[in-house]
């Protein structure tokens, strides 16, 4: 065991013991790979004779997006609540003296895995009618009802596209190493062609994709996960990101690697009750693929300027970025051959 | 000097991924060891390329910023163009072409941005001019991209 997993598992033994008014102890403590957001380890708690796993996240020194736990933690709290599959949160601790850094801890989901691709085949379609059922179950949530306007902003339904457009191209100017120029050329476009008022305000993921929800081996969906860049806004904004083709690179017949495109969007339709708008939506494609680039571009920042040397935050600034400008050009080049499948093709 | 540098990177990408990943001490290490070696096996490739794909995007945004020249009102851009146009490095080290590189690509986004204004406009030159950067960006795009199994 390293220094750094033994004062891990120390504070966090405190910690818990602090909170539970009982002897703790912490065992089988390891990180777990991915998740380029926060520091994400399991282990077990063993307390008055019963023992629960848990999921500790770590802010980071840097990180691939810059979030608030505190959005995090209680954006799951009100999933949680509103009965969609979400890890059981237990505490968001923001004190520094524990481990050092502020932390949130929910329940272990356990037997499940998110990897693309582990899916067997014969779950592939099966695990797609529930991602985009759950999908459209988030959107069709009214998120003030949930109380979720008070700890998220409460943009105007003509506002929540100009809102993120304007988010992201800030992250794009302020954290592009080498200006780039397909990213521009997309951002100027979004701002020539606004697309229509949300039709609904609806808790956006942020990050709703295959890789992001935990399944179990009979291909249940047993958890949504990273909610870290949740947001209120409109719903087509997580539809668009997950038929982002950069999610079914190599398998372009498949959104998400599960569904083809037009059955994603009619579960969405049916589960949601909200309507399909291509016109709409082709701009919500654009923006998700801007969206992308600047995530990328940030992370390739980070990891030349960041404390973080971490490789994933390398092949995101290397490897994504080519993929999203491939994405892009085929969607805005005169030239284009459209060799993406377009959803409202 | 490595000898045949791309292929020198790939075989230490394979030799990570192959022999020592297997050995890593836990998930968490065997899963950074697969992408590093992903990430070698991209270093391998724009060692080879990175130069060439530079000269290329020089060779196409000065002759895109000529063409564009007489259209230019703006005399700020049309000075920035010009310089860019005729901008001349003084190796043919990466990091030489790079900031070479950076100067123009500005260059370049501002003049599409003009470009399309004037498209809005009316103005016939522009089409030509807005096509024949798009042609540019989908090259520029093509060189860069790279061979992954992901």
């Amino acid at each position: 065991m390293t220094e750094r997993e033994q004062q891990l598992e120390a504070g966090l033994g405190e910690y818990l013991a602090a909170r539970w008014n009982a002897a703790v102890a912490i065992s089988k403590l390891s990180r777990i790979p991915g998740g380029a957001s926060r520091e994400t380890w399991k282990c077990e708690a063993s307390a008055n004779g019963r023992t629960q796993g848990l999921i500790v996240r770590i802010d980071p020194e840097t990180s691939l997006i810059d979030t608030d736990r505190r959005t995090e933690y209680k954006t799951i709290e009100a999933m949680f609540t509103a009965g969609l599959p979400v890890p059981e949160p237990v505490f968001l601790e923001e004190d520094l003296k524990w481990i050092g850094r502020p932390f949130s801890i929910t329940k272990e989901v356990p037997g499940c895995q998110s990897s693309a691709e582990g899916i067997p085949p014969d779950h592939r379609e099966k695990l797609g009618r529930q991602k985009w059922t759950l999908l459209g179950q988030v959107a069709k949530l009214d998120p003030l009802k949930l109380g979720m306007d008070g700890f998220m902003r409460v943009p105007a339904l003509d506002a929540c596209a100009r809102e993120q457009l304007d988010y992201w191209h800030k992250v794009i100017v302020d954290d592009e190493i080498h200006p780039n120029p397909v990213a521009h050329a997309a951002v100027r476009w979004l701002l020539r062609n606004p697309p229509p008022p949300a039709q609904k305000l609806s808790v956006v993921h942020g990050d709703f994709r295959t890789g992001n929800y935990l399944y179990s081996p009979d291909g249940e969906i047993r958890a949504i996960l990273d909610w870290e860049m949740a947001h209120l806004g409109d719903p087509y904004e997580d539809l668009a990101w997950s038929l982002d083709p950069l999610w079914n690179w190599g398998h372009s017949e498949y959104a998400g690697r599960l569904l083809p495109h037009r059955e994603a969007i009619r579960v969405w339709q049916q589960s949601s009750g909200l309507r399909f708008d291509p016109r709409a939506f082709r701009w919500w494609q654009v923006f998700a693929s801007v969206k992308g680039i600047g995530i990328w571009i940030s992370s390739s920042e980070d990891f030349h300027k960041g404390a973080s040397k971490q490789p994933i935050l390398a092949l995101a600034g290397w490897l994504m970025t080519d993929r999203q400008q491939q994405i892009l050009v085929d969607y805005l080049s005169p030239n284009s051959v459209h060799r993406f499948f377009e959803a409202n093709a | 000097m490595i000898p045949k540098g791309a292929e020198g990177i790939g075989h230490i990408a394979t030799r990570i991924a192959v022999d020592l990943m297997p050995k890593a001490a836990d998930a968490y290490a065997g899963a950074d060891m697969g992408l590093i070696a992903t990430l070698l096996g991209l270093v391998a490739q724009d060692y080879d390329r990175a130069a060439d794909n530079l000269v290329a995007d020089h060779a196409d945004i000065a002759s895109i910023l000529r063409e564009a020249q007489p259209h230019l009102t703006d005399a700020s851009l049309r000075r920035r163009a010009e310089a860019a146009a005729s901008a001349r490095c003084q190796t043919l080290r990466v990091h030489d072409l790079a900031a070479r590189g950076d100067i123009e690509m500005r260059v370049l986004i501002d003049l599409h941005e003009t470009v399309e204004k004037a498209m809005d406009e009316g103005a016939a030159w522009a089409h030509a001019l807005n096509a024949r950067i798009w042609r540019f960006l989908d090259e520029y795009v093509a060189r860069r991209t790279y061979q992954s199994a992901f």
